[in-house]
């Protein structure tokens, strides 16, 4: 029994030697520069590929390089993605522990909630983007800061409102079971009266049941539809526009990438941004002048109004000019 | 230190993660169901652990109320396969896809639990015992004792004559029958078993985490299946070495694997073949060492 458990622990101990020598290697110039210059090491750990993800990290490593911080000697990035698995975020933010960087940096919540707690026994601050509701998520107290992206939800309500001065309801799919469109319908049905609207929901569990949803939805009348961040919906967006385009419906986006796919406008979050943001915020941790516990974290500032002209043509929906002007074509 | 820390927080995840492996050994390996019941009894555990913390439990006390409501989702399984007739498969997607709606109801929606809530790794007993260490060796021990001892009640019970029984089913449950015993009632115990001790697993990687996410129990298990699968083919060659010991390797082993995936900055995308990789290779080189391909 002992001698299997010995050699176990040799196997462990060589597999984990392997490791431990070529992670070195990968690192021989952060770690000597480490030992040169004490070159602070930044884990980025990102929950999976998907381009608004994508674009916040570009957008985060853009915001250090602007605040004067150089790749290199100010510091280097230990980047990884936990390919949309909760346990490989898990062992990718106790890597970074391990490792003891500077700093982590998660994009989306399952990666910020890893991160947090592979942090807690060092204490090394957690800077996050790309997270709807840090409160909801406990990320809000602590070591830990960063930016939130939630919907720009009365942006939007304004911008349909100013499309289409008639449109009584808005109509919005969404997945009972992603906490980020749960909060945004709340948001919808709170100030949706306020601008004269009422919300039509329909929630689904899964993707295979969003176009039967698309069409109950289109069956009830609505005069719009308003399109959240959510995965199962966002998957099957081309399809449903068929749909909404053959009934004449009109279909609002919540990010530009929503309105090159068809939708015909969003009042949306530009993802580089709310990262350079978070890069700024993360330069101002590395120069010491603040700590993450002290900084609140923060909501993107500014929103984007973005526009598919020839969506807009086809359903002949007319842009006041004054929205016109600062609008940004998305679709070429 | 990177190495001993890389090394003990990595142990600490294959400990834990063996408790969800004790329960697929018994399922898949000692009743040969394939019960998929696990991707849903895996979170219930933890979303179970979520809540109760919240409301301020004892979280030992939270341990073994998810383990127990755990074993109700076995139950449901068992019922529908044995007594419903319903194909083993099935009996598990079924549970386990009414467990997504169900923990999304017991939990509200994804929940975390923060800081100053006391967790099995910062509430008084264990800190009056390891107080003085750090954080991260006191979730390795604490996994560790937990592992263990969750291993030996599980060899002294399939050394019981209920727990050879349960053993029988799986091998040749005629004898079961012989015995004049119920074999259906045999594998509705394993299963009930089985999944109090994924939902266990589930309550701790809850209290380590701090969080419930209705998505975490995917491909749980298929985790499971692998630890099993290579820790019994590991120790093929060692008929003593006990089939909870395998499969305790297995998750350490599995977990390990993983992180040298990512030390090495083996991109996320080829991770699972590269674990793809690896399970086949377990499996060849270990029946080879048997001396032939008899039981691929």
């Amino acid at each position: 029994m002992k001698k299997f458990l010995a050699m176990a622990l040799v196997l462990a101990m060589a597999t984990l030697a392997g490791c431990g020598s070529s992670s070195d290697e990968g690192a021989t110039e952060g770690d000597s520069a480490n030992a040169n210059a004490n070159v602070p090491v930044i884990g980025i750990s990102q929950y999976g590929q998907h381009a608004s993800l994508d674009n916040c990290r570009e957008g985060f490593l853009l915001g250090l390089e602007e605040s004067g911080l150089v790749e290199g000697t100010d510091y280097t990035v230990d980047y990884q993605n936990a390919g949309f698995d909760d346990n490989i975020a898990m062992q990718i933010a106790q890597n970074f522990s391990a490792k003891n960087v500077a700093l982590m940096c998660a994009v989306a919540t399952p990666s910020a909630t890893a991160c947090y707690a592979a942090a807690e026994d060092k204490d090394i601050p957690v800077i996050f983007t790309a997270i709807t509701d840090p409160v909801k998520a406990k990320l809000d107290t602590g070591n830990i800061t960063g930016t939130s992206d939630k919907l720009p939800v009365e942006a939007q309500l304004e911008l349909i409102r100013a499309l289409q001065p008639e449109a009584k309801t808005i109509g919005i799919l969404y997945t009972t079971s992603e906490p980020n469109s749960v909060a945004a319908i709340e948001e919808y049905k709170e100030k949706g009266p306020e601008f004269g609207f009422t919300i039509e929901t329909i929630g689904v569990t899964q993707q295979a049941e969003v176009l039967q949803a698309a069409d109950s939805i289109i069956a009830k009348g609505v005069d719009c539809i308003s399109n959240l961040t959510d995965n199962n919906v966002v998957g099957v967006l081309p399809s449903i526009l068929e749909k909404t385009n053959d009934a004449n419906i009109p279909v609002y986006g919540s990010e530009i990438e929503q309105v090159k796919l068809g939708c015909v406008a969003s009042a949306g979050i530009d993802y580089i941004a709310l990262g350079k943001q978070t890069g700024e915020m993360a330069a101002k941790i590395l120069k010491g002048e603040a700590t993450a516990e002290e900084m609140p974290y923060e909501t993107i500032s500014s929103y984007d109004t973005y526009v598919n002209s020839q969506a807009l043509t086809d359903l002949e929906i007319t842009v006041p000019a004054d929205i016109a002007e600062k609008a940004i074509e998305a679709a070429n | 230190m990177v190495f001993v820390d890389l090394l003990i927080s990595t142990l600490t995840q294959g400990l834990i993660y063996a408790l969800l492996s004790y329960g697929v050994f018994i399922t898949y390996k000692i009743l040969d169901f394939p019960d998929l019941t696990v991707d849903g009894s895996f979170p219930l555990g933890a979303a179970i652990t979520a809540v109760l913390l919240v409301n301020g439990m004892n979280p030992y006390l939270v341990l073994l109320v998810s383990a127990a409501i755990g074993a109700l989702a076995g139950l449901a399984t068992g019922f529908m396969h044995v007594r419903l007739g319903v194909r083993d498969l099935l009996a598990g997607i079924i549970t386990m896809t009414a467990l997504f709606s169900i923990n999304l109801q017991i939990a509200g929606s994804n929940l975390a639990v923060e800081r100053a809530i006391d967790t099995i790794f910062t509430a008084e007993p264990t800190m009056a015992l390891l107080g003085s260490m750090s954080l991260m060796y006191r979730k390795f021990i604490v996994a560790l004792v937990i592992a263990l001892l969750v291993k030996i009640l599980l060899d002294l019970y399939l050394k019981t004559k209920n727990g050879l029984l349960l053993r029988a089913v799986g091998d040749n449950s005629t004898l079961v029958t012989t015995l004049a015993k119920d074999k259906g009632t045999m594998k509705i115990l394993g299963l009930v078993i089985a999944n109090a001790l994924v939902a266990l697993c589930g309550s701790v990687v809850c209290q380590e985490q701090r969080a419930f996410s209705s998505t975490m129990g995917t491909g749980q298990v298929v985790f499971g299946l692998a630890t099993v699968i290579i820790g019994t083919t590991l120790f093929r060659r060692f008929g003593f070495v006990k089939g909870t010991t395998a499969v305790l390797v297995g998750s350490v082993f599995y977990k390990i694997c993983i992180q040298v995936a990512i030390s090495m900055g083996l991109p996320a995308n080829l991770l699972k073949l590269a674990m793809a990789v690896l399970f086949l290779a377990v499996l060849v080189l270990g029946d080879r060492k048997k001396g032939g391909a008899e039981h691929a």
